[in-house]
């Protein structure tokens, strides 16, 4: 544990040394630029909220991705299952009239649903005809994004609207807001605990761990490993579901053009990092909506483009991972040098 | 004859605490046959590996013709001329003969194109120089095992290695194959070649060897000559207590039919039958042993007995229920199932030791609350105390990684998880490989005390004498097919030996 | 005739990129390496090819530095896979979005735009019009007038199957693939020949994407593989390697992207960029039953 939370860290400031460097290089001055990453998203109550109505989809998707290959489906398709469960629930939030209290749960269950669909498809090709999930995901991706485009263009386009954007929904789906916190955090809470628990303290969980680890030993040992590969699909698809269909309520309110896939794609690296830990995923989540809120703030006080942001994500994913291999390496090579001096001695 | 390679002082930790080599010094003779014995883990294979390059001493020198070497790499050993033939054949299925020897070594021409007709014709001279009998454009995937150890030699000496180490290398070999793999040795021996040869079998040890060295746990005992030692010192040497040859159980009457497998018959995707007719029946109080060189259908007699494989022809009933075409589940009811390969089909390493052994027991409604959907956390770690206290194993804690156990100590973590199921037959493939001598005695008394509670076990292994020490009844698999159903007691090991092979009686002797 | 023509054209153009980074992975695959980053290196490829074409003014100079754009990652993927031993997948996976990180970065950065680059100052690679060929009926128009990197790939593909099958580079890649056991035994570095599977498929990347960016385009878009590196590497799985089958995947692959550009004058534009990616799907489709039906029949 303590190996993981160093090594973690380890990652965390090599890599923001790194940008310090770049941004030396290119003539910025680090420390205010970092000063204005943290202040504009945890300085102040109003960054604090952002920042974490900012990681509701990121934790989302990365809880998506972690359950997917902890359990040895190479679930990648978050990016379109996002864009479902949003449009899904954006059709859902202009064609209904509900009570708050109904419309937000009904809404919800559309963008889950629409989530489900999509990872669903990938896993009845698998299922049926052995298609690799790996690929069929990643080209869903493509189909979803131009899908929904094509939908907001046309059948649900804003008439009064000059570029892709839907109408926006009924003022009853929207997310309400408690002070300056957005309600959808308090969502992404819960389905946060309900995945703890589920991978931790359910024979479910357990089986689609080792399943993932060695899918041989567990057929073996009588698991079901189709019909499990088949909900950890749905579930991980449901996941990437409510993380679109909470963006559009709890955001703009409507299906923008590139309303967010790229949570997505940050979700699997955030997983990745969090070596598909399910409290790790929460926390490096937190971390990275930290980077993303703060870096609008940083490029309005130094001016370093926000890009670098995405940047500094790919390289604290690699040195985390380098970090974690070499770890490994080094604590054996001290050991055999121990027990030499051992027996020297 | 001088000393071709002294190997001095030589020591070797692995990380985190094992010591494999523990001062050795050995020396080898130009022109000799020189075997390297000792049970498993006492270091032979390491010592060897340290001559070839592929493991650097802890510390120690190595002399070559009284030079001193600094071998690095494998390929600095071959530089030096010597070269290591492995236990698992180590080619390219995928390439012929002639491409195997020559990868790395290759002739070529313009644009580093490989010149063919130059690689055929060189490798064609070995073939014939020292008689092997190879088709140099034959695929590796399509010569038998025996031909395959051929082109491993033939790959060496085609760079000139005059010491060659075989490591087992009659232990991929059915019994006829190994005379003529002496004979190879013998010839290549006399016209100047060095052979060492690591082994655990003692006969043919003493037939081929001129000396001998045997290690113990990383100690060196001694070397003796082979035409003045015997079996007995040798095995005391290597064990270092005195070894009885002989059969360990007790009598015990079987009782009623518990395992019937009838006319199991299995043909794979590309056509070829891989069982034929295979009929098993282990009773009550009663140990079976499958006898038989691997390949010959031992992996799908098991995975049709797991379910792994589909049962096309057959059926298959334990303890009165028909589990031909049952799921995984339903027939982990009736069966338990030590595999031959722990890491990847009994356990799952990077998984906590608790984790592993809750496996199927929490589909049977153990240590599970609320119908069977919630773990019972506090029940699992008793139950791994439990499997801890009853089997001896030695273990950091129940919630540390599977991997941080030794073999032996995993083993038991298996075999316990699998016997608590308390299940009326055992499979059991090759329970004792890569175990040390402790661990092997262990299992043995644990197959034993099942046998005398009343349960069928099924026992497939490679090691007759292990099966001549706790079987019953001894079968014999031969190209898929059970050629013989023999009771232990009414035969002897190179009848055994002679079926695996065969597939038949000896004539000649029955007559 | 005249639309048939144009969608050969069409066709050959769009399966171009996606060949060139076919061929690197094919490489990599042969070698035994699970490589994903051919996306980010064609996106690497293209940003440099046009940086490279624009600060020298020459064509020229933008497919170096588009080959050494796709190099820098592909040593990134070297010091992390290879050398500190990182999951090859995640590595890939970083490396995608370290390419798309650092590529709109720096075209914010260097260019000061968002979104795309298209200045006049970007030499693009030249067509080639073929004296004689060029003048025959119907076959002169498909065989020339072709850009340059389009002959060029063809040259490649022989080349790299050339390589692959016949020379001593080859033998030792594929067994890195088939058996990196007995490779090293033999000797031979498995390490070193990965590491030139993948500079190698960094190259070919590279070309990649500069003809994405300075011959297919002329411009620089913000993540503007767009998929196609998923889609050659979908190629190289379909094919399980060989050069000549890749090639003819990748033309199947440009031909529902042409076929797509065709449709748009009776579908919403969305629906024909799906094509190539539908594609793909049936393409798996038709493999996944093929492999299922061989199983089955024995």
């Amino acid at each position: 544990m303590r190996q993981k939370l160093l090594n973690g860290l380890a990652g965390i400031v090599v890599a923001l040394l790194i940008g310090a460097v770049v941004m030396l290089v290119q003539g910025y001055n680090p420390v205010e630029t970092y000063l204005a990453l943290f202040n504009y998203s945890l300085g102040s109550g109003y960054a604090f909220a952002t920042m974490l109505k900012n990681s509701v989809p990121l934790i989302l998707t990365g809880l998506s991705a972690a359950v997917a290959f902890g359990s040895g489906a190479i679930n990648l398709g978050q990016p379109g299952q996002l864009l479902m469960g949003a449009l899904a629930a954006t059709v859902a939030g202009l064609y209904l009239d509900l009570p708050p209290a109904v419309m937000i749960p009904t809404l919800l269950i559309a963008a889950a649903l629409g989530g489900m669909a999509w990872s669903g498809v990938a896993a009845l090709m698998r299922r049926w005809f052995n298609m690799d999930e790996f690929i069929t995901t990643l080209m869903l991706n493509m189909i979803a994004d131009f899908f929904t485009y094509w939908a907001i263009s046309y059948p649900f386009f804003d008439k009064g609207a000059n570029s892709p954007m839907t109408p926006p929904i009924s003022r009853a789906g929207w997310m309400p807001e408690i002070g300056r916190f957005n309600t959808s955090v308090l969502v992404m809470l819960l389905a946060f605990i309900v995945t703890w628990f589920i991978s931790t303290r359910t024979t479910a969980g357990y089986e689609w761990r080792i399943s993932g680890q060695n899918s041989l030993f567990a057929r073996l040992g009588g698991v079901n490993t189709s019909k499990n590969y088949m909900l950890v699909m749905l579930m991980t698809g449901v996941l990437a579901g409510l993380a679109g269909g909470l963006i559009v309520m709890a955001g703009p309110h409507r299906f923008i053009k590139d309303i967010g896939a790229n949570y997505a794609w940050d979700g699997v690296m955030v997983a990745m990092v969090a070596n598909n830990g399910i409290i790790a995923t929460l926390l490096y989540g937190l971390f990275f909506a930290t980077l993303q809120t703060g870096a609008l703030g940083m490029e309005l006080i130094t001016a370093v483009p926000r890009e670098l942001i995405m940047v500094l994500q790919a390289i604290v994913l690699l040195v985390v991972m380098a970090g974690r291999s070499y770890f490994d390496i080094i604590a054996n090579k001290l050991a055999e040098r121990q027990k030499t001096r051992e027996r020297v001695a | 004859m001088g000393n071709l390679i002294e190997m001095r002082n030589i020591v070797k930790v692995f990380p985190p605490s094992v010591v494999a080599l523990d001062d050795v010094t050995v020396d080898f003779e130009e022109g000799e046959i020189h075997a390297i014995v000792g049970e498993n883990g006492a270091g032979k294979s390491t010592l060897m590996k340290i001559l070839y390059g592929l493991e650097s001493a802890t510390s120690g020198e190595i002399y070559h013709k009284g030079r001193r070497l600094n071998i690095r790499s494998t390929k600095e050993a071959i530089a030096s001329g010597i070269g290591m033939v492995h236990q698992e054949i180590m080619l390219v299925p995928e390439y012929t003969v002639w491409q195997n020897v020559v990868l790395g070594m290759e002739p070529v021409n313009w644009f580093g194109r490989i010149d063919e007709k130059r690689a055929r014709q060189q490798v064609q001279e070995r073939i014939d120089e020292y008689h092997f009998n190879l088709d140099p454009d034959a695929l590796v995937s399509d010569i038998s095992v025996a031909a395959r150890q051929k082109v491993e030699i033939l790959k060496l000496l085609y760079r000139n290695v005059l010491t060659l180490i075989l490591d087992e290398p009659t232990s991929v070999l059915t019994p006829q194959e190994i005379p003529r793999l002496f004979d190879e040795l013998r010839r290549l021996r006399d016209s100047g070649h060095t052979i060492l040869f690591i082994s655990h079998h003692l006969d043919e040890v003493l037939e081929l060897s001129d000396r001998i060295t045997v290690l113990r746990r990383g100690k060196k005992i001694g070397t003796v000559q082979a035409d003045q030692t015997s079996k007995e010192e040798l095995a005391q040497m290597m064990v270092g207590r005195e070894v009885l040859f002989t059969s360990l159980k007790q009598p015990c009457k079987p009782g009623r039919t518990v395992f019937e497998l009838t006319d199991l018959s299995y043909t794979d995707p590309e056509g070829r039958k891989r069982l034929d007719g295979v009929n098993i029946h282990v009773r009550a109080h009663e140990t079976v042993g499958i006898a038989g060189v691997e390949g010959n259908g031992q992996l799908e007699l098991v995975n049709a007995i797991m379910g792994l494989l589909p049962i096309q022809e057959g059926r298959l009933v334990v303890d009165g229920q028909d589990l031909t075409h049952a799921d995984i589940l339903t027939r982990r009811g009736k069966i338990s199932f030590v595999s031959q390969d722990r890491g990847r089909m009994s356990a799952s390493l990077p998984a906590s030791i608790k984790e592993n052994v809750l496996m199927t027991h929490h589909r049977q409604g153990r240590f599970t609350k609320l119908m069977g959907l919630v773990l019972n956390n506090r029940e699992a770690a008793a139950f791994a105390e439990e499997v801890r206290e009853q089997f001896a194993v030695h273990m950091d804690g129940a919630d540390a990684p599977f991997s941080s156990l030794s073999g032996g100590n995993q083993q038991k973590v298996i075999l316990g998880r699998e016997l608590l199921l308390n299940t009326p037959f055992v499979l059991l493939d090759q329970p004792t490989r890569g175990l040390d001598v402790g661990s092997i005695e262990y299992v043995h008394r644990q197959i034993l005390a099942m046998r005398e509670a009343g349960r069928a076990v099924l026992l497939i292994s490679a090691d007759l004498g292990e099966l001549f020490r706790i079987t019953d009844r001894i079968l014999v698999l031969s190209r898929g097919r059970i050629v013989a159903d023999l009771v232990t007691d009414e035969t002897d090991i190179n009848e055994v030996g002679y079926l695996m092979l065969e597939g038949k009686r000896n004539e000649t002797e029955a007559a | 005739m005249r639309v048939a023509i144009g969608l050969i054209n069409g066709m050959i153009a769009a399966a171009t990129p996606i060949l060139l980074a076919a061929l690197g992975g094919t490489l990599t695959f042969y070698a035994g390496i699970f490589n994903i980053a051919m996306e980010g290196m064609m996106l690497g490829g293209a940003f440099f090819g046009v940086l490279g074409s624009y600060y020298f003014g020459s064509w020229v100079m933008g497919i170096i530095s588009a080959i050494v754009g796709a190099l820098i990652m592909a040593l990134i993927f070297i010091l992390f896979a290879i050398t500190l031993k990182v999951d090859e997948f995640v590595t890939g996976i970083g490396l995608n979005l370290f390419a798309l990180g650092t590529t709109t970065y720096l075209l914010r950065q260097i260019f000061s735009v968002k979104g795309a680059f298209a200045g006049p100052g970007i030499v693009p690679v030249p067509s080639v019009s073929i004296p004689l060929i060029r003048d025959i009926p119907v076959l002169g128009q498909i065989l020339s007038g072709h850009n340059l990197i389009v002959y060029l790939t063809a040259l490649i593909t022989l080349a790299v199957a050339f390589a692959v099958f016949k020379t001593r580079f080859g033998l030792r890649l594929r067994a890195a693939g088939y058996n990196a056991t007995s490779l090293q035994m033999s000797g031979v570095s498995t390490a070193r020949v990965r590491v030139w599977s993948v500079l190698l498929c960094g190259v070919l990347c590279g070309l990649a994407g500069a003809y994405l960016s300075l011959g297919y385009v002329t411009l620089f878009s913000e993540n503007m593989s767009a998929g196609r590196g998923w889609i050659s590497l979908a190629a190289v799985i379909l094919v399980n390697g060989h050069p000549i089958g890749i090639a003819l995947i990748s033309l199947l692959f440009g031909f529902a992207d042409g076929l797509g550009l065709f449709m748009q004058q009776s579908l919403p534009s969305q629906f024909t960029s799906m094509v190539p990616y539908i594609a793909t799907l049936i393409a798996l489709f038709v493999y996944s039953i093929r492999k299922k039906k061989e199983r089955v029949a024995a």
